[in-house]
């Protein structure tokens, strides 16, 4: 499981965003660089839809299936995520964050092959680039914040350019168990509080667009960063 | 990782693989002063795709075939013969492929058996059965090169690796035992595996063994 929150931030504040992650200190800076490919699965008949298959094959929401090559490593590394339907009821709509099922698996990199051979093919691409802070916490937190590219040609991560040059995705995850989301949910909304002069982070797919104050609050945290500098 | 070679139990013509031939081959190894130092298990399973009417069928390989080792749990491992590929995952890639619901489990095959140390050689021995039956369907026997200078390479370690062989092959005959141990080895080139040995080599050698003992017992 994990829980999940997202915003968006405009490109000019991120440098700003960046002060502030490093301090909130603890935090590892790591670059992200990953190709990620959404799969669907291949029905035989031109009129089997894939996720309805699954939704009828299990009566559950139609979940996601997607490869990672993480290109900031080398060799380059492959994951495989599988991330099901989010957690439903009263109380989980109540929730500040998005609670859902997810399962990963490292591979090797004949994944897509693999995928392709059991009967997946790509529905879409995306390169993500930016960087990742990871916290350790009452429970450890990963804060990513990431340009999305759109890929003009299939696999063609080297002429990747931004869906919205001017914004770019924050990402606010914590890993959780059934027995600790509830205390999991909480940390990462108090943990998203302190992001809140540049980024307001909800449950994805209700953003709550952009922070109308954060010129200022960026300015704010660079200057004071430059003094910091300046001291040292 | 050091090479290995999994090799299997030739009855002679018209002699039968019994419980009792697994005994002998165990007091074969004993008396080349192997020591037994554990128990050891891998299970191979041959998957197929769900059967659904036409409306809701998903074009994919008919045959998925999965291994995993007690030794090395932490990894799965997938081969698709037909796609000449050997896949590594972690051990989670099952809880993924159950999620999916694209291949169900048709039957599984459990080696298991002894573990010997012998020189500078490590020596794996024990049958393979059907999970859900106790009918023996073979006998596997497995060794590696572990002390003095392991090497990784295929090629460079053939030749010692034979004489290996041999060796307990003589050992073999001096129980009069009716048969003799055999090497399946698959093209690894064909399934883009170097010569540089790994986990991959060794998950493919047993697919390879898993299946020809299936196709043994389906003769018979």
């Amino acid at each position: 499981m994990e829980c999940v929150v997202q915003g968006i931030i405009e490109a000019q504040h991120v440098e700003a965003l960046d002060v502030l992650l490093q301090g909130l200190c603890e935090g590892q800076r790591e670059a992200v660089k990953t190709h990620e490919i959404c799969l669907k699965s291949k029905p035989i008949s031109s009129f089997a839809d894939s996720r309805a298959l699954e939704s009828l094959e299990t009566g559950t929401v139609a979940s996601e299936l997607h490869l990672l090559c993480d290109l900031s490593k080398r060799p380059h590394i492959w994951t495989v995520k599988h991330i099901g339907g989010a957690m439903r009821g009263t109380g989980a709509e109540q929730l500040p964050a998005l609670v859902r099922n997810i399962v990963e698996s490292k591979m090797s990199n004949n994944a897509l092959r693999f995928f392709y051979a059991v009967g997946y093919k790509m529905d879409y691409e995306l390169l993500r680039d930016g960087f990742a802070y990871r916290f350790q916490r009452a429970f450890p937190i990963t804060v990513t914040v990431t340009s999305v590219c759109r890929l003009p040609k299939q696999h063609s991560i080297d002429e990747a350019t931004p869906v919205t040059p001017n914004i770019q995705l924050v990402e606010v995850t914590a890993p959780a168990t059934a027995d600790n989301f509830s205390d999991v949910v909480p940390a990462i909304s108090s943990f998203a509080e302190h992001l809140s002069p540049l980024v307001n982070l909800s449950k994805p797919g209700s953003f709550a667009g952009i922070v109308s104050t954060a010129s200022t609050a960026a300015a704010s945290l660079l200057s004071r960063s430059d003094r910091l500098e300046h001291r040292v | 990782m050091v090479v290995k070679w999994v090799l299997h139990w030739q009855p002679s013509a018209g002699a039968q693989v019994t419980s009792q031939t697994l005994v002998d081959l165990f007091r074969s190894i004993e008396s080349m002063n192997g020591v037994r130092t554990g128990r050891w298990q891998i299970t191979a399973a041959q998957h197929r795709p769900f059967t659904r009417d036409q409306a809701m069928a998903i074009d994919c390989a008919k045959e998925l075939l999965g291994v995993a080792f007690s030794e090395f749990a932490s990894k799965h491992y997938f081969v698709l013969r037909a796609e000449r590929m050997v896949v590594e995952a972690d051990s989670s890639i099952q809880a993924i492929m159950e999620k999916l619901q694209v291949y169900r489990n048709r039957l599984s095959m459990v080696f298991e058996g002894f573990q010997y140390q012998l020189g500078d050689f490590q020596l794996k021995a024990g049958r393979a059965v059907l999970s859900q039956a106790e009918n023996l369907r073979g006998i596997v026997l497995e060794f590696a090169q572990v002390e003095y200078s392991p090497v990784s390479s295929i090629e460079k370690t053939r030749q010692m690796m034979q004489e290996f062989v041999d060796l307990w092959q003589e050992a073999i005959s001096a129980q009069s035992m009716s048969g003799r141990i055999s090497l399946l080895e698959p093209n690894f080139a064909e399934y883009a595996l170097s010569d540089t040995y790994t986990w991959q080599h060794t998950a493919l050698q047993y697919i390879f063994l898993f299946a020809y003992f299936l196709s043994q017992s389906q003769r018979a």
